[in-house]
């Protein structure tokens, strides 16, 4: 079927040509465009196009009170909306000189890890298919449900989870909720050599992968490369231990970082990451019961909600990076500016379009994945 | 190292002429300077003191004072520490200067504040348009442009007339309250 | 911890690990609908009755989804605070945010544990819903997200205020409670959800959202501009109103609601008193009439109109018998509720806009009616209630029997009153609760102790006064004794010039009217009690003193049971002459305010026909 404008472009004979990957592809993360001019199999030059998911979040929360835009933030990152709650929640906060409990922020943090292994699982799979590896993926999304169970059971919601609100979280957890957490992490821990054997240690795979999308640490540093993108070449950077927030100081998990930047590298710090989001969730669950008191702390009406005048920049580690919100507030019942950044700003734009020069079409989609590049994050 | 860096960076604080330097917290700076000194600002950061990861730029209308503030939120790995440096343009005509040859980043940022808020960035290696492609209107983050009007002259809305509303409606009731009509929408919150 | 061995690139028999899989269960997820989580956000549920139609999950909504009903069906009361509207979901905007949940006053709202809605596109009026509590397909899904005291928005407690204790408060007149200071006020106006219940409810319709939400802000000064919108009886109705608006407030439901009438004192209080009058001068017309209005009685109803009146250009001059303005509230109020100089304030406030009051004027003396029909073109009736009802039992003509009305005005006018050591009041309203604790007062200052007895017909559970007022009388040490019907004042044997009251004898009632709802107490006469004390004093109802009107002017005038018949905007059957106020409403401060803005309404409207026709 051809659109009703389409018409044949004769093109004088070369040996470049263009080729669009998007805004519907299954080897593009969202909707998002890249343009490619190639020569033969060889990528000349990378065009990132974005905007096919503008919903204009920045504009619509200045219009919106400051409890009514809990309801948007979630939806910037949908793979992994929990951070993005987070650092919005942190900004008015540190804005209010609001003192959260300590037991919603051991709550955030157990929902920031499950967060990211869900995200993490979602990945893997999305970077195994465009390797041709389906299996991956179904496992993958089978297995991530169940973390949506937690979610559902916890907040309510099973993506959109709208839990956090400025001064704390909005509900304590069911009974025996964290038996069933414990539970699940056990799972999927026994899943790991199943994924390891499948993906993992898969030759098929780690052929496939090794060498791909590869950037230096210098590179990485100079392109403002964040997250398991940076850890993969070698820098041990993390939001968590470098500019702590929430409870992280008294956690104990390491900082998997790889040497080689390519596309195998970063799939493996995630790998690892799973590993340490695990032990983190394991030692939330351990410590909840311990931490007793409120959830939230009081909070003005919603609807008389006045912010103080001021601005706030909170980061916060993503699953992709480093995630940060900037609020200004003029004093009002409303956000005067919201501004978020999102690690995938740079991964999904200018990182994609200097890694793909020289690559290979076959590449393009999998340096893409292994970036875990979010395009929502760019679009907004 | 990292103290020395520190060392560094309150000697580089102490001695520029023209910029207040407020700390917030162990790990947060604030720093305000005037638009023609933050080029140099910058360059020192990340020069002599490790500022080498820009963050973000973040670009807010201040339409009442006829300004943009841009701020520039620039890490150091290694003293760990987030330096965000304010600054204020003119609205009007809204030029500034690209620091895309200190932060490679600042290309993608300043793309989009000039795609969102119309300031164009002299030197800054792409200016066009990214994610508004096909965007005729202003640049839609400006305080001037209300995207609520926008949307309602350029959408029509889902009607409904549902069979219970039409019973209601044959009793004599119906509908009393649009969202639009509540006593605080939104529109007059601030107005009041 | 487990870590990958990446670097096991495994054998030829690797791939045999894979069989393992054969033996295992597949994922696979069940077809038939389940309910979801207990907490589950799934689709609106609306328990009708909870329900009040305040319309705060619809100014909470996000997306604007949430449109009002008006269900014909359903009562409607502004009195109780209960709307006939009811919320209606769009499922094309809704985020399943749930902070209508949260947010919602009463807690009738709640979200089911349903996942599914799906439809056909010709089909999308099914995306419009007016839940009900069996939500959106009609088949109860157990309740999902709902109110919970972790996740509740609303601030039931209200902000506490400061007042005196029983024992500090006994022996002097001055003000019980202490008022907000700044940040209490700002703390309790943020509380409320601005439903707009108390503005339905109030008789003047004060704009209570708007100055709450003006205070909240930090902004007094926009507060008092929004009170004087409708109410130029500020000070007063800030301290002794009856507020019905906060019988109505939403958050009542469930909490304590807003503290409205302090909030508006808080309000008058900040403001610097000069820059009230320049609030309330604002919008007044400059240019003049010509026409002239003569209001009787400068009590709230005559000065609420005088404010209106002066303000649309009219001359205005009030007629007041006694020394000082105020009427019912200066002399019927005690101080320790309503200070003198607030009620000064408010006065000043009316004069100040240039409402002339001749003070020490009585009409039917001073000046006749017929002299003001001769020389105004209006005049308003406001003369209060001033003549104190008796009980006509045996001996209540003594005088050493005393009306509440008349004992609380010498009071007011700083008369010398005897008040014996232990009196008994008959009465079971607010003026008894007023005049037992003047008593109260006085008997500590002159004895040291408390010996007041409250005897009422009706029981406690339909006293007519407010139980605010009745437990801060049995605080003070009153005696309140409920069904008791008067039957006789008992004298000592006579010795003196003057008879001195015994006690008062008294039934206990067993209903006080019969079937057709007119007063007729049965008692119980075996029942019978003889209560000790040297005076009784009756507070059973007032009425006007009318004979001022003059024999002719009462011929002319058309009167239904006793009372002045007027119509709806306090128009008397004379075109010239209108009432107003507790002689046509009974008493009640703020009634008596809405009264005064209908006819200076009305008056304004007639003088402007007259203009035309001239």
């Amino acid at each position: 079927m051809r659109p009703e404008n389409y018409e044949a472009q004769r093109q004088p004979p070369s040996h470049e040509y263009e080729l669009n990957i998007g805004p519907n592809h299954p080897g593009i993360e969202g909707n998002y465009a890249f343009k490619l001019r190639l020569h033969g199999d060889t990528v000349l030059e990378g065009k990132a196009d974005a905007g096919y998911l503008h919903r204009g979040f920045e504009k619509l929360m200045e219009g919106r009170l400051w409890i009514q835009n809990l309801a948007i933030t979630p939806r910037i990152c949908v793979p992994d909306p929990v951070p993005m709650e987070v650092s919005y929640v942190l900004a008015v906060e540190e804005l209010c000189g609001l003192e959260v409990p300590e037991r919603a922020q051991w709550l955030r943090v157990l929902q920031l890890e499950l967060s990211r292994i869900a995200a993490h699982l979602f990945t893997f799979g999305g970077h195994a298919a465009t390797t041709g590896m389906y299996s991956t993926m179904f496992w993958g999304m089978a297995d991530r449900d169940l973390v949506l169970d937690l979610f559902e059971e916890l907040t309510g919601g099973r993506v959109y989870h709208i839990y956090n609100i400025p001064g704390g979280v909005r509900r304590d957890i069911p009974d025996g909720f964290l038996d069933r957490v414990k539970r699940t992490l056990d799972y999927l821990e026994s899943r790991l050599p199943d994924y390891d054997n499948l993906l993992f240690t898969n030759q098929v795979f780690v052929q496939r992968a090794k060498g791909v999308g590869t950037m230096s640490r210098e590179q990485a540093l100079e392109w403002g490369v964040t997250g398991p993108n940076l850890r993969a070449t070698g820098l041990k950077f993390d939001v968590r231990r470098d500019d702590p927030y929430l409870v992280y100081e008294d956690l104990e998990f390491e900082i998997p970082s790889e040497e080689a930047g390519d596309a195998w590298a970063r799939t493996l710090v995630r790998r690892k990451e799973l590993v340490e989001s695990i032990r983190i969730a394991r030692q939330v669950v351990a410590a909840l019961p311990k931490i007793r008191g409120t959830i939230r702390c009081p909070i003005p009406n919603p609807l008389a909600w006045s912010v103080p005048a001021g601005s706030a920049y909170t980061r916060v580690e993503s699953s992709k990076g480093e995630l940060a919100w900037y609020v200004v507030s003029n004093g009002g019942e409303r956000p005067y500016r919201t501004h978020v950044r999102g690690p995938s700003q740079m991964h999904a734009v200018q990182v994609l379009e200097k890694l793909s020069v020289g690559a290979r079409l076959e590449d393009i989609a999998q340096t893409m994945f292994s970036l875990d590049a979010c395009p929502p994050e760019v679009d907004r | 190292m990292s103290k020395d860096l520190s060392t560094w960076l309150d000697t580089l604080l102490n001695e520029l002429q023209g910029i207040e330097v407020r700390r917030r917290s162990s790990r947060r700076i604030r720093v305000d300077v005037q638009p023609d000194a933050l080029p140099a600002l910058l360059e020192l950061l990340r020069g002599r003191a490790s500022y080498v990861h820009l963050s973000a730029i973040s670009c807010v209308d201040w339409i009442d004072e006829g300004e943009f503030e841009l701020v520039y939120h620039v890490w150091s790995y290694e003293i760990g520490s987030l330096v965000s440096a304010h600054t204020r343009i003119a609205r009007d005509p809204g030029v500034y200067i690209s620091v895309y040859d200190i932060y490679t980043p600042a290309a993608f940022f300043e793309r989009d504040i000039h795609e969102m808020f119309g300031v164009f960035f002299e030197g800054s290696p792409d200016m066009s348009r990214f994610i508004l492609t096909e965007w005729d209107g202003p640049p839609p983050m400006r305080k001037d442009f209300d995207s609520e009007a926008w949307v309602n002259a350029h959408f029509d809305f889902q009607d409904y007339q549902p069979d219970w509303l039409q019973e209601i409606e044959a009793k004599g009731g119906g509908v009393a309250v649009r969202p639009d009509e509540q006593r605080f929408s939104r529109r007059d919150l601030d107005a009041s | 911890m487990r870590d990958i061995d990446y670097k096991d690139k495994g054998g030829v028999l690797n791939p045999l690990k894979n069989l393992s899989f054969f033996g295992r269960k597949a994922v696979t997820v069940p077809l038939e609908p389940r309910p979801a989580s207990a907490n589950y956000r799934g689709f609106h549920l609306n328990d009708w009755e909870t329900c009040i139609g305040c319309s705060t999950c619809q100014k909470v909504c996000d997306n604007a989804a949430i449109t009002m009903v008006r269900i014909p069906d359903l009562p409607e009361d502004p009195v109780q605070g209960i709307r006939n509207l009811r919320p209606a979901i769009d499922y094309g905007r809704c985020c399943w945010c749930a902070l209508c949940v949260d947010l919602c006053p009463t807690g009738s709202i709640s979200l089911s544990r349903e996942y599914v809605h799906t439809c056909l596109d010709s089909e999308l009026d099914s995306y419009f819903v007016l839940p009900d509590a069996k939500g959106i397909h009609g088949t109860p899904y157990p309740k999902g997200w709902a109110k919970s005291e972790d996740a509740d928005l609303v601030a039931l407690e209200r902000e506490r205020m400061e007042e005196l204790e029983p024992a500090e408060r006994i022996g002097h007149f001055q003000e019980i409670v202490a008022g907000y200071d700044s940040n209490q006020a700002i703390i309790e106006a943020s509380r409320c959800v601005q439903c707009g219940m108390c503005f339905d409810a109030c008789p003047t319709h004060m704009n209570a959202p708007e100055y709450i939400r003006a205070i909240w802000k930090g902004d007094p000064e926009q507060a008092v501009r929004e009170i004087y919108r409708t109410n130029p009886f500020a000070h007063t109705c800030g301290r002794v109103c009856t507020h019905r608006c906060e019988d109505a407030c939403s958050v009542g439901h469930r909490g304590t609601p807003i503290a409205i009438r302090w909030l508006k004192r808080y309000a008058m209080d900040a403001v610097d008193h000069e820059r009230v009058k320049a609030i309330a001068a604002e919008g007044k017309a400059r240019f003049l009439s010509g026409k002239r209005v003569a209001v009787v009685g400068a009590g709230p109803a005559g000065l609420t109109a005088a404010f209106d009146l002066i303000k649309q250009g009219h001359e205005v001059t009030v007629l007041e018998a006694q020394a000082k303005a105020g009427g019912m509230v200066r002399y019927g109020i005690p101080d320790y509720r309503m200070p003198p100089d607030r009620i000064d304030r408010d006065v000043d406030v009316i004069t100040s806009l240039g409402v002339k009051i001749q003070y020490q004027t009585r009409v039917g003396k001073d000046v006749t009616m017929a002299e003001l029909e001769r020389d105004y073109d209006a005049v308003i009736l406001t003369i209060g209630l001033w003549m104190g009802r008796s009980t006509r039992i045996p001996g209540s003509d003594s005088p050493r029997v005393k009306r509440a009305v008349t004992l609380l005005r010498d009071v007011a006018d700083q008369v010398k009153v005897s008040i014996p050591a232990s009196v008994i009041v008959i009465g079971g309203g607010n003026v008894a609760m007023d005049v037992a604790r003047t008593v109260a007062r006085l008997q500590k200052q002159t004895f040291g102790a408390v010996k007041v007895t409250v005897t009422a017909l009706e029981d406690l559970e339909h006293f007519l006064a407010d139980p605010q007022e009745i437990k801060e009388a049995r605080e003070e040490g009153i005696e309140i004794l409920d069904a008791r019907g008067p039957q006789e004042i008992l004298f000592k044997p006579r010795k003196y010039e003057v008879d001195k009251v015994h006690g008062l004898r008294t039934w206990r009632v067993l209903s006080i009217f019969d079937d057709q709802g007119r007063f007729a107490p049965r008692y119980d006469e075996a029942d019978e009690q003889i209560h000790e004390g040297e005076m009784v004093i009756e507070a059973i109802g007032q009425a006007a003193e009318v004979d001022l009107l003059g024999e002719d002017l009462t011929e002319r005038l058309e009167w239904m049971r006793g009372r002045l018949k007027v119509d709806g905007q306090g128009r008397t059957n004379l075109p010239w002459l209108w009432a107003a106020g507790d002689m046509v409403l009974g008493p009640d401060v703020v009634s008596a305010v809405a009264d005064g803005h209908r006819v200076a309404a009305s008056i304004n409207t007639y003088l402007s026909i007259q203009e035309d026709a001239a």
